[in-house]
């Protein structure tokens, strides 16, 4: 019965209850798609630079990365990296060749660094078939074929088969520089590919840098499900000598906002739930003003204060059970809407290109945030409950009854 | 056998600037089966010794034993308790639960004492019809005449089984007829199950049906008469 008259006193000031409802509905809706949104936007950003730029793990000579000397390769890279196909979990891999240089149109020149890249797997590993912009991937031109960046394309003032020229430092140290025609356009939010990248055939580039069949990186992309760790281990299990590195490494930068992305959904759930207290907390403190005579009474006829307590615990608890689950449905809708058809922010779509992240979000939440959301609502709806509880107990029974 | 003994009861408010001396030291005792009135002007301390022999009150000074239980220094935990098993209450202004039926309102009060749910509705319909509202069970206080409210709150005080019944102006609020038809309900319910009613009032249809007046002025009792 206690239950009962938790639940009947819920609705003794409709009005006023549906204000809370109201407000945990759309903070628990706030919430969910606050947080799917920054999801899509960190998950995106985080997915789009692992998958067709710097993949989950690359290999490399250990002197390699120091400033990146063409002579530094990796041994037998070739046969390791057919190897590393092999592997269980293991979706791909691909070798380049890398070199900085310049490239330098009729009209303008700029730093870049020269990837040779093996056609096949690296649209495997990395899809830049799939980012083609304007033109093909290396089909159309015979001899020297290069893809570049839009935002290259636009500083070099370059189109579609004109004519580059690629200077950079040979194995013996000299300068050397080869011609090269623009064959395809690549468009990615990802800065590095869109401004800082010139991918070559792999042999093209070799064959000037004159030092054999070498190989500066091995990249490799893993299914989700499997460790870069796991990974990371078998390599130097079987090879010695090579650095291993997964994408935490070698992008800090990114392991720290996936690192940011799990405590922000606490920052967020923090920020909106203590306003949502500040709610419940003025509506049933007004529930309980309103009901002091009430309260006064049960007193005084023999309920306890544990059970007077615990029955403004259920009343609040009772509006968090009513308010969340329309909440966490407008809130799951809303982000499985949002995740078909995307939100549309193209408007900002030139700052937020020049940042690296897309014009378009997909919000997504993992289902246990929905379950640590309603925890939180829970807590919230429990804590907001306490003073006002307190205050109920703290009547004093003889001057309650004789409350106007 | 007496059910309350109070002696030497003094209570000072002291909440005020000036200290209220509500109750002068008074010694009332209630025997099992009375029908008292205590009556006398207003603020003469009727509803504040109401209160103290019911434990919903402590006294600055004196004793209170209830069925052989000493109340007067029992903390307030174990006083709530014991008001549940042995005091009723009626209050003037009915204060029933206004979101339960008439049924639960009397319910409620066993429901605290954790009767059986079989008990719980026997004893509710039995006191209900007693009471002359059977037809009302169903009904919310705010669908009932004060009368019928008031008769509903008697129910509820008899509920429990309490040792005494403490009515504070119970007919303040009612019309003629419904103070008739109450009072002969709590006369009938004194005669017939020897339920001990206690009431403050200056409701002179009280007076004339109680079988013993007290009467209070400044505090102290100025005449105890048994008809």
């Amino acid at each position: 019965m206690l239950l009962k008259i938790a639940w009947k006193n819920v609705w003794r000031s409709r009005g006023r209850s549906l204000v809370v409802i109201g407000a945990i509905v759309v903070g628990v809706w706030a919430l969910l798609f606050g947080t799917g949104f920054m999801n899509g936007f960190l998950v995106g950003y985080m997915s789009n630079i692992i998958n067709n730029d710097i993949s989950n793990i690359q290999i490399h000579n250990p002197e390699f990365k120091k400033d990146f000397d063409v002579k530094y390769s990796i041994e037998n890279g070739k046969e390791k990296t057919e190897e590393i196909r092999t592997w269980e979990g293991v979706k791909g891999a691909t070798t380049r060749t890398i070199v900085s240089g310049m490239i330098s149109s009729p009209k303008k020149a700029s730093g870049v660094q020269i990837r040779g890249i093996d056609k096949e797997n690296e649209s495997i590993v990395t899809s830049l078939d799939s980012i083609i912009h304007e033109g093909t991937y290396f089909e159309g031109v015979k001899r020297n074929p290069v893809i570049i960046g839009s935002k290259l394309a636009e500083n070099l003032k370059v189109k579609l088969k004109s004519k580059v020229v690629l200077t950079f430092n040979d194995g013996e140290g000299n300068i050397t520089a080869g011609a090269f025609r623009v064959v395809g356009i690549v468009k990615s939010s990802s800065l590095a590919i869109s401004e800082m990248y010139a991918f070559v055939l792999q042999d093209d580039l070799t064959s000037l840098i004159g030092l054999g069949d070498q190989v500066h990186e091995i990249a490799v992309i893993i299914d989700p499900q499997v460790e870069e760790s796991v990974i990371i281990d078998k390599y130097k299990s079987t090879f010695n000598g090579d650095t291993a590195e997964s994408w935490r490494e070698i992008a800090p930068e990114l392991a720290m906002m996936d690192e940011m992305y799990g405590s922000m959904l606490y920052v967020l759930m923090g920020i909106i739930l203590t306003a949502l207290i500040f709610g419940i907390v003025n509506t049933m403190l007004m529930a309980v003003l309103e009901r002091i005579r009430e309260l006064g009474m049960l007193m005084a006829i023999g309920m306890n204060k544990a059970r007077v307590y615990f029955m403004i615990l259920i009343e609040t608890i009772f509006l968090g059970i009513v308010g969340a689950p329309i909440g966490l449905l407008v809130g799951w809708l809303t982000i499985k809407y949002y995740n078909v058809y995307g939100v549309d922010l193209s408007n900002y779509s030139e700052g937020l290109e020049s940042f690296g992240y897309e014009s378009i979000l997909y919000p997504y939440l993992e289902s246990n945030v929905y379950f640590i959301v309603t925890i939180g609502v829970i807590i919230t709806a429990v804590l907001g409950a306490l003073y006002p509880a307190w205050k109920a107990i703290k009547l004093n029974p003889v001057e309650a009854l004789h409350k106007i | 056998m007496s059910v309350i003994k109070a002696e030497k009861i003094k209570k000072i408010y002291q909440e005020t600037a000036v200290p209220v001396h509500a109750l002068n030291g008074v010694d009332i005792t209630i025997e099992a089966g009375e029908f008292t009135a205590i009556v006398g002007p207003s603020g003469c301390g009727k509803t504040t010794l109401l209160n103290i022999l019911g434990g919903l009150d402590h006294p600055t000074e004196g004793k209170v034993v209830i069925d052989n239980t000493n109340i007067t220094d029992m903390k307030d935990s174990k006083l709530i308790d014991f008001r549940l098993q042995n005091i009723g209450f009626v209050f003037q202004a009915y204060n029933l639960i206004p979101v339960l039926t008439s049924k639960e309102n009397v319910e409620f009060i066993m429901l605290l004492q954790k009767k059986d749910k079989a008990e719980r509705d026997k004893r509710a319909m039995s006191l209900l019809e007693e009471m002359g509202i059977a037809d009302k069970a169903n009904q919310r206080p705010s669908e009932l005449s004060g009368g019928q409210q008031q008769r509903v709150a008697v129910a509820r005080a008899l509920a429990s089984k309490p040792k005494v019944i403490l009515a504070d102006e119970p007919t303040a609020n009612l019309d003629s007829k419904s103070t008739e038809n109450l009072l002969d309900m709590m006369a009938q319910l004194n005669k017939e199950e020897s339920a001990t009613f206690v009431f403050s009032t200056h409701d002179q249809r009280v007076i004339d049906k109680a079988k013993r007046i007290v009467t209070l002025e400044d505090g102290v009792i100025i005449s105890d008469v048994s008809k």
